[in-house]
């Protein structure tokens, strides 16, 4: 099918998925994320699940309420996987039943900060996993002048420098403002190695530059698209997720 | 008219998969092989009163009365009439569809959900909704010809003859005919000399014959009344004691064999870990224990999702871009073993706000540990579900989780569309399990090492 505008043409890897008990005929085909060579980039598992859920955002007929629902679901797998990454110390604890049970205790404040408007709106997907977080905001808006990203506001806990940071914004094109805003948390004294960048939908141009510029700082996102179009849009992307899920 | 629709005795089991049929252990709920009591005896000679003292006196949830009434055949507009003019002979064996009732009673011997007619007397017609019985233990089918058909005598545990005198049947029937059943006295009486004085010597009386006892003067004779419960409570305990050996027998393997592939362990990452460490410390306060829980049974409901069936669906993105993605095939619904499936529900909205969720109530016996069925209520069409998630906090002998699946295929539903989700498993049970039922997938939180109490439901909800 080759109803897609000019130049991109690259189509994302397609594959058979379900759980291992099906064999390949009883599993669906779907197009699933395009591979990185970068190892600070964590991909959630292409399960069935999570392709339906990113057909239900991507699908330019799903109306608000359910952009909303359906994002919010897979933002929580993505603020789950996330806090994977975060430090643990071992500890030992007695069960209701009288049994001891060898786990683990959570190590290191965390922080959200979101890129402010769509990042907002993964900010009840990361309180519905910790409650009570703290949550900063940065606002980075394209300059009209130089067309680069410009750096507006920013509100961030006071100790932030002793804190993990969990960067919010759904959408990763290029990176500019990630870029930025990591930028910012560098200047108040967040070493890169303790931020995560969270997103939904990446392109291979966005993590390369991340990867260059930010070789210790860990992606999280559910899917790599197969690249941008000239206007630096994600293809084939879910449109502007701001947009969907505040006001269109 | 015995030869009737020539149903062989052991109804097969069509929803078996082909290919497992071999390999799958056979697991028997204590429904099936139900005791059936036969309850006849002259119109009036006090079968109805009878039988629910018997029901009385056993004080189970589990028996149920059967009336033979529901069984009177249809009637054609030409004996309509007839009915209506107190002509047709109600108290004759042609009145009764013993065919119908074989199958019912053949559908429950089967431990199988079954379908009783609703006849009305007013109408002299079967009316539209049938009653459903499923999962009875005990079963009294009480009716003058109880004892007729030599196909249900067959079937029955225990024949039992009402004796009663004659005047006493006639008085008997007139005041309940009159009063429930909206005749007049001319009628009732008109009917006994026609139709039911005949027939009783000819049919009712005959049955004596094949009877295991005769009760004369119905509930007052508290020696036959408690010989009958006596014989079964007797029945009940071995059916019990034969149930929890089959249980047990079950396990058989468990330590060496592998886990099925269908067995799928939520990954322990560390997240996973911390979570669990909080859930499963017995300091961790109330609110965080609920919120923890609720978090984790979200990862384990998403995990459980991925087994549901997907199509292939190609949709167009606000920018004009396709994407080749998926689709759910159809209604994903749950059902709750109760108490400690609930602990899943808040997960489960958060996840499926609108997921048609049924309920079932098993709890194991305080003495003898064997689980039994106290209550279910299904969503009507479950069979048609493209998924069921079957929810418990936790599985341990697998006994509770064994009859869940049971009911729900039971009504229809195909194993391999049943996903049993449990925050926590023991071996045993998931042995169990997968030995019975091979084609369930089972998603647990974390495997533990062998019988654990239910702490998981008294911790979330706090009694």
């Amino acid at each position: 099918m080759s109803d897609q505008p000019a130049k991109h043409s690259q189509v994302g890897p397609t594959q058979c998925v379900g759980p291992d008990y099906r064999t390949e005929s009883q599993k669906p085909v779907a197009t699933v994320s395009t591979e990185i060579e970068y190892d600070n980039v964590i991909t959630l598992p292409q399960t069935p699940q999570l392709i339906a859920l990113l057909t239900m955002i991507r699908d330019r007929n799903t109306d608000r309420a359910d952009f909303i629902f359906y994002s919010n679901r897979i933002i929580r797998l993505l603020v789950e996987e996330g806090l994977n990454h975060l430090p643990i110390v071992e500890q030992t604890v007695t069960t209701p039943v009288g049994r001891t049970y060898a786990g683990l205790q959570f190590q290191g404040k965390i922080c959200g900060v979101s890129i402010m408007r769509a990042g907002e709106s993964m900010e009840q997907g990361l309180r519905d996993c910790c409650r009570s977080v703290r949550i900063g905001k940065i606002l980075i808006q394209r300059d009209e002048e130089t067309s680069m990203p410009k750096l507006f506001y920013d509100k961030l806990p006071e100790d932030i420098a002793d804190r993990w940071v969990l960067l919010l914004d759904p959408m990763f094109a290029t990176g500019g403002s990630a870029i930025m805003a990591v930028d910012v948390l560098k200047s108040r004294g967040v070493p890169e190695e303790r931020i995560l960048f969270l997103n939904l939908i990446a392109s291979p141009q966005g993590i390369k530059n991340f990867a260059t510029q930010f070789p210790k700082l860990r992606v999280v996102t559910a899917f790599v698209d197969q690249g941008l179009d000239e206007k630096n849009y994600i293809i084939p992307g879910l449109g502007d997720f701001g947009d969907r899920y505040y006001t269109m | 008219m015995n030869s009737g629709m020539g149903l062989s005795p052991i109804i097969p089991d069509h929803r078996d998969g082909e290919d497992t049929i071999a390999k799958r252990a056979h697991y028997s709920p204590p429904w099936a092989d139900v005791s059936i009591i036969g309850v006849a005896g002259s119109s009036g000679s006090g079968k109805t009163t009878l039988s629910h003292a018997i029901v009385n006196s056993l004080n189970l949830p589990w028996v149920v009365i059967m009336s033979m009434d529901s069984f009177y055949k249809p009637l054609d507009p030409e004996s309509s009439k007839k009915a209506f003019r107190n002509e047709y002979d109600f108290d004759a064996p042609e009145a009764i569809d013993f065919d119908e009732l074989v199958n019912c009673l053949r559908d429950l011997k089967a431990g199988k959900r079954t379908k009783i007619p609703n006849y009305s007397f007013e109408k002299h017609a079967r009316l539209e909704n049938s009653t459903v019985i499923y999962s009875p233990h005990v079963l009294i089918l009480e009716g003058i010809f109880a004892l007729h058909d030599p196909r249900v005598l067959d079937l029955m545990d225990m024949r039992i003859y009402c004796e009663a005198d004659a005047d006493t049947c006639l008085s008997r029937r007139i005041i309940r005919d009159v009063r429930d059943r909206g005749r007049d006295v001319e009628g009732c009486i008109k009917q006994w000399f026609a139709f039911v004085k005949p027939n009783f010597e000819n049919y009712v009386q005959p049955q004596k014959n094949v009877a295991d006892i005769i009760v004369p003067r119905g509930i007052e004779n508290r020696v036959a009344m408690s010989m009958v419960t006596q014989y079964i409570e007797r029945r009940l305990l071995e059916k019990s004691t034969r149930h929890r050996a089959a249980l047990k027998s079950l396990e058989r393997g468990y330590d060496s064999e592998p886990l099925s592939d269908r067995v799928l362990v939520l990954p322990l990452t560390p997240q996973l870990r911390g979570m669990s460490t909080i859930i499963q410390d017995i300091d961790t306060s109330s609110e965080d224990f609920v919120f923890y829980f609720d978090r984790l049974s979200c990862l384990l409901l998403e995990l459980a999702l991925n087994n549901a069936q997907f199509k292939e669906h190609v949709i167009e993105t606000p920018q004009g871009h396709n994407y080749r993605g998926l689709t759910g095939k159809g209604e994903v619904s749950a059902v709750v073993v109760l108490r400690g499936g609930a602990t899943f529900e808040a997960g489960l909205r958060r996840i499926i706000p609108d997921c048609r969720t049924g309920r079932v109530l098993i709890q194991s016996d305080v003495r003898t540990g064997e689980p039994e069925l106290h209550y279910l209520k299904l969503p009507n069409n479950i069979n048609e579900h493209d998924t069921v998630l079957l929810l418990d906090a936790q599985m341990s002998s697998g006994g509770s989780a064994l009859m869940a699946v049971q009911v729900l295929v039971d009504h229809g539903v195909p194993q391999n569309r049943i996903v049993f989700v449990t925050y926590s498993a023991g071996r045993v049970g998931v042995h169990r399990l997968t030995k019975v039922f091979p084609e369930v997938t089972i998603v647990v939180g974390s495997m533990v090492a062998d019988f654990e109490e239910r702490w998981v439901e008294k911790r979330y909800f706090r009694c």
